[in-house]
């Protein structure tokens, strides 16, 4: 009979925390990025040029319906067969980016189309530049509305960055990997590394309830 | 290169089958699976609420990956038994659709007025009657839509299967990718093979949703 037993992974647990380290940083850098990146895509969606929103679409339909396993394996064996040599670490950001891109992009349009045109032509009448316009008027009425969805794309995000594991970026799954081959005690590492994501995902979810109720009150309910 | 790429299609089309077939399984038993968790989500025991919230988070904030992990070798090894790729992969796949489905089923059911429950209780109804004839029919309609993005998603993940070494489409690739050495190529085939399946799903949805009238 197998005998649980967390001893043996004890000493792989000083790894940990620059596996942690690892999938916290490419996970901030894919946010970052895919943040403006939707943001800009949500604005060509909704574009008065016919050919800017008909990209966007293009590409929110595409790298929404590609797994992000294939989107890797193309960037990482693809590119580098036409010449185009990415590192583990980079095709997974980058692969990562557009997915995430593309989702970021519904929920900001979501969020951008709910605003009357009237604001719009409000704000202009009075005579605000584009830049002002969005920054006083559109993007805090946005940003309540984006609020959640957002904070669900990161969670998402942090899960889907365990996908660079399969192409060596030294993350919490390689490490649940590397320990696992290690030591075959399985069921441990794949335990530890579950909890770990677990920790993860709750962490950003009570940081996304708490702010929420901080910040994102009604103006003139406080 | 190319050229030799088309003997190959063989391969590929078999993983597509693979791919639709054991993500449509993973669905009908993440489906059952979830209709109880999203029953006890909505129950009145408060045992029964929390664990449906406890299970529904766990397996939402598990990455997918870890979880085929799981499946395979921490079973394996775990409980000395003899999973297959496949067993393990349905599994994982239905684990992970379970929780989506559980907050479909559990929405779909909410979105039922409370009045409707009332109403055929008085008039002498069972519990499994209301669910089949009151209940089901109204929900199923409002499901239908996010049923669609669940089976999208599952679809998507089983792409993951391949890291236990299950044949299907992504597998496939990284098979005739070792055999062709055209990895670009291989690999927008089965990027593009993937599009084409879920474009097509959702194409699919929206087509029944207009057929029943369900209003976005």
């Amino acid at each position: 009979m197998y005998k649980f037993n967390l001893q043996v992974i004890l000493g792989y647990l000083d790894l940990l925390p620059f596996a942690v380290g690892m999938t916290l940083l490419i996970s901030v850098q894919t946010i970052v990025l895919s943040l403006i990146l939707g943001m800009a895509g949500a604005l060509c969606r909704l574009s008065d040029n016919l050919l800017l929103r008909f990209l966007a679409a293009a590409y929110v339909e595409l790298f929404r319906n590609i797994p992000v396993l294939v989107l890797i394996y193309i960037v990482f064996f693809g590119m580098a067969q036409i010449g185009l040599r990415v590192s583990n670490y980079y095709s997974g950001l980058i692969a990562l980016t557009l997915n995430a891109t593309a989702y970021m992009t519904e929920i900001f349009r979501g969020g951008l189309i709910v605003i009357p045109r009237g604001q719009y032509l409000a704000g202009q009448s009075q005579g605000m530049t584009q830049l002002q316009l969005f920054r006083h008027v559109i993007l805090p009425q946005v940003v309540r509305i984006v609020y959640t969805p957002i904070g669900n794309q990161f969670i998402a995000i942090v899960i889907g960055s365990s996908l660079s594991a399969v192409i060596g970026v030294e993350e919490v799954a390689n490490w649940m990997f590397s320990v696992g081959n290690d030591t075959f005690r399985y069921m441990e590492s794949f335990l530890v590394a579950g909890l770990v994501y677990v920790a993860m995902a709750q962490t950003i979810n009570f940081c996304r309830i708490i702010l929420g109720r901080l910040l994102m009150r009604a103006p003139g309910s406080r | 290169m190319t050229t030799s790429l088309i003997d190959f299609w063989p391969v590929l089309l078999r993983g597509v089958a693979t791919t639709l077939w054991i993500s449509w399984l993973g669905l009908i038993l993440g489906g059952v699976l979830g209709a109880i968790i999203g029953m006890a989500a909505g129950s009145r025991s408060r045992v029964l609420r929390a664990s449906a919230f406890v299970y529904t988070e766990l397996f939402r904030s598990i990455p997918p990956l870890i979880l085929f992990f799981g499946c395979f070798y921490g079973i394996s090894f775990g409980f000395k038994v003899d999973l297959s790729p496949f067993t393990s992969a349905t599994i994982a796949l239905a684990l992970e659709a379970s929780a989506f489905m559980a907050g479909v089923v559990s929405a779909g059911i909410g979105s039922v007025g409370r009045g409707q429950w009332e109403a055929a209780q008085a008039s002498g109804m069972k519990f499994w009657q209301i669910m089949r004839y009151v209940i089901g029919p109204q929900a199923l309609r409002v499901m239908l839509p996010p049923t669609v993005g669940v089976y999208i998603g599952t679809l998507k993940d089983s792409s993951l299967a391949s890291v236990i070494g299950f044949v299907e489409l992504t597998k496939a690739g990284l098979l005739v990718r070792e055999a062709s050495g055209a990895s670009f190529q291989v690999f927008l085939v089965v990027g593009v093979l993937y599009f084409i399946i879920n474009y097509s799903i959702s194409l699919g949805g929206a087509a029944l949703e207009r057929k029943f009238h369900i209003a976005k």
